[in-house]
């Protein structure tokens, strides 16, 4: 059966006075999924959530979720009915209590869900009367994932969720997404920069780099089709052209050629044992090496 | 909600307001024993140019209550304060919001940015309808105590223009906020144009009941010529075409 697709972009490009934030940018999250969406600081991530979200336009290509047009107002509005979303700065509104702003939140939702409500103000364990401005960064991202997760949304878009948690708050934000989820039959869209964390719960990622899609995939075909074929030689290690589809990058230092390889590592390998070399080593690869080779480093 | 939202934002400002005009409407009542007593000095005061002619002028108008209500509080003190609080009402909102004020969490609301911007505006011009009315009544109210009358009438005629001429200050406000993105330029420039009209109004006295303060004022329903329906319609004129360029301004803007 083909996949439903909960998030479609094709050629999507966002220009901000003269900066191209998103640069042709194509993406399809299936329904159901849990999307990781990484890339660095200032790679076109958040630009891309408020395109789908109708926070700005794009200026070529086009972006669809639930199938309904992002940039069109009306549908827009419908999009957001159905979808739960986090920022990245967490900010909501200061001179509310925690109680004003769930009843405010609750109030555009006819699906809220005041059992989860209940559920994670006490796993959280928010305080109700307190004024949001008086709350910790820990307690307002647990708000803003609240108010996300109650809303009895199709679709979860979070940006950078756990950005500026300790460890164990990430680790209690984390958990309780992938609780959420499994228990609710929804679609997570989330970005980070944390390799770690779309490691450990996202079951499809895309790495975003400059503005463009440089990987997409499901991560355990990634790190099934990913390869590291490492040569030791006897001298200086030879330049090889390889001819085998699927070499990502070589990397020559000194004695030892570096191959990193998508797909069909068997036919590189075939052609780096023509070399001659001394060992022939051939690694899985993490997603962490997987995603340090994709994306262009800048000085 | 969004109703209760803006109510939130903007509550201090509108109570702070509201006190403001009411002890001022009290004052001017309570101090009328005060001018009548002074009245009789009136032609040893001596003094040239246009400071005399206003001060004879004000001195004129307090013979009769009614003219020194009128002077004293719709021409002046409910005018100035009326005006500035018009102005820090319409300022704020999403762009001020952008960094730090919640601005993505109202946007990813299943609201259109126009609705967002309309509540926003009707919640704002209802506050200002209570600062021009409320303590406008006040004065019938508290004229008695001071052995005086003060038609409701000529309160909520003189109190509804205030509110629709003095709007345009508020929509300007309003509109200058989806222009830029902090909230001191909007109030800055906003009191500007306000200060440099109030001076034009001051300096060009023969023009001055055509000027938008001479519309608040209600001058010519004042001195017996009636409502000044021209001024009042181009004022709301003036107003919704502002606020429209601001719903315009923000239903393009990226955030």
């Amino acid at each position: 059966m083909a996949d439903t697709f909960i998030i479609e972009t094709a050629d999507l490009r966002k220009h901000y006075d003269g900066v191209e934030a998103v640069r042709g940018l194509s993406l399809q999250v299936p329904a159901g999924s849990i999307y990781g969406f990484l890339g660095r600081n200032g790679a076109g991530k958040t630009t891309t959530i408020k395109l789908l979200l109708g926070m700005a336009r794009p200026t070529g290509g086009r972006a669809r979720v639930f199938g309904l047009a992002a940039d069109e107002d009306r549908a827009s509005v419908d999009i957001r009915r159905r979808t739960g979303f986090v920022s990245d700065d967490k900010d909501l509104y200061d001179y509310m209590t925690v109680a004003e702003m769930i009843r405010f939140t609750a109030a555009f939702f006819p699906r809220w869900r005041a059992d989860l409500e209940q559920r994670y103000l006490r796993a959280f364990a928010l305080p109700l009367d307190r004024k949001i401005k008086a709350l910790s960064r820990g307690m307002r991202t647990k708000l803003a994932l609240l108010l996300a997760l109650c809303r009895g949304a199709e679709l979860l878009i979070l940006d950078e969720p756990t950005a500026g948690l300790d460890p164990a708050m990430t680790e209690e934000v984390l958990q309780a997404l992938v609780t959420h989820v499994a228990a609710e039959e929804m679609t997570v869209f989330f970005s980070s920069h944390q390799i770690a964390e779309v490691d450990q719960i996202a079951d499809r990622v895309a790495i975003i780099d400059r503005g463009r899609a440089v990987l997409t995939g499901a991560l355990d075909d990634l790190r099934e089709s990913y390869r590291r074929i490492q040569l030791v030689f006897d001298g200086d290690a030879p330049e090889p052209a390889f001819r085998a589809p699927g070499v990502v990058r070589v990397r020559r230092k000194g004695r030892v050629l570096t191959v990193l390889s998508s797909a069909g590592a068997e036919r590189i390998l075939d052609e780096a044992r023509a070399l001659n070399p001394v060992s022939v080593d051939v690694v899985p690869v993490t997603l962490k090496e997987i995603f340090l080779e994709t994306v262009t480093v800048e000085d | 909600m969004l109703w209760y939202k803006s109510w939130l934002e903007t509550r201090w400002r509108f109570v702070i307001g509201l006190v403001l005009l009411m002890l001022s409407a009290c004052g001017t009542v309570l101090s009328y024993p005060q001018v009548v007593k002074l009245l009789p000095l009136a032609p040893t005061v001596q003094v040239s140019g246009e400071i005399g002619r206003r001060v004879s002028e004000a001195m004129e108008l307090a013979r009769t209550y009614r003219g020194f209500v009128w002077s004293e509080w719709f021409r002046q003190n409910m005018l100035q304060t009326w005006g500035l609080f018009a102005v820090l009402l319409g300022t704020g909102g999403l762009l001020s919001q952008a960094s730090g004020g919640g601005a993505l969490f109202t946007l990813s609301l299943p609201a259109t940015r126009s609705r967002l911007l309309g509540v926003r505006a009707a919640t704002g011009l209802a506050e200002l309808l209570v600062l021009a009315f409320v303590p406008s009544l006040l004065l019938p109210a508290l004229s008695p105590i001071v052995g005086q009358t003060y038609g409701i009438g000529e309160a909520l005629v003189h109190g509804a223009c205030v509110f629709i001429a003095g709007s345009v200050f508020f929509s300007l406000a309003f509109l200058l906020s989806t222009v830029f993105s902090g909230v001191w330029p909007p109030l800055l420039i906003a009191i500007c144009v306000a200060a440099v009209l109030r001076l034009f109004d001051v300096v060009l006295r023969d023009m001055s009941r055509y000027s938008v303060f001479g519309v608040m004022s209600g001058e010519t329903y004042f001195r017996g010529g009636g409502l000044p329906w021209l001024g009042l319609v181009a004022s709301a004129a003036a107003s919704a075409a502002m606020l429209y360029g601001a719903v315009l301004n923000i239903a393009r803007r990226d955030f």
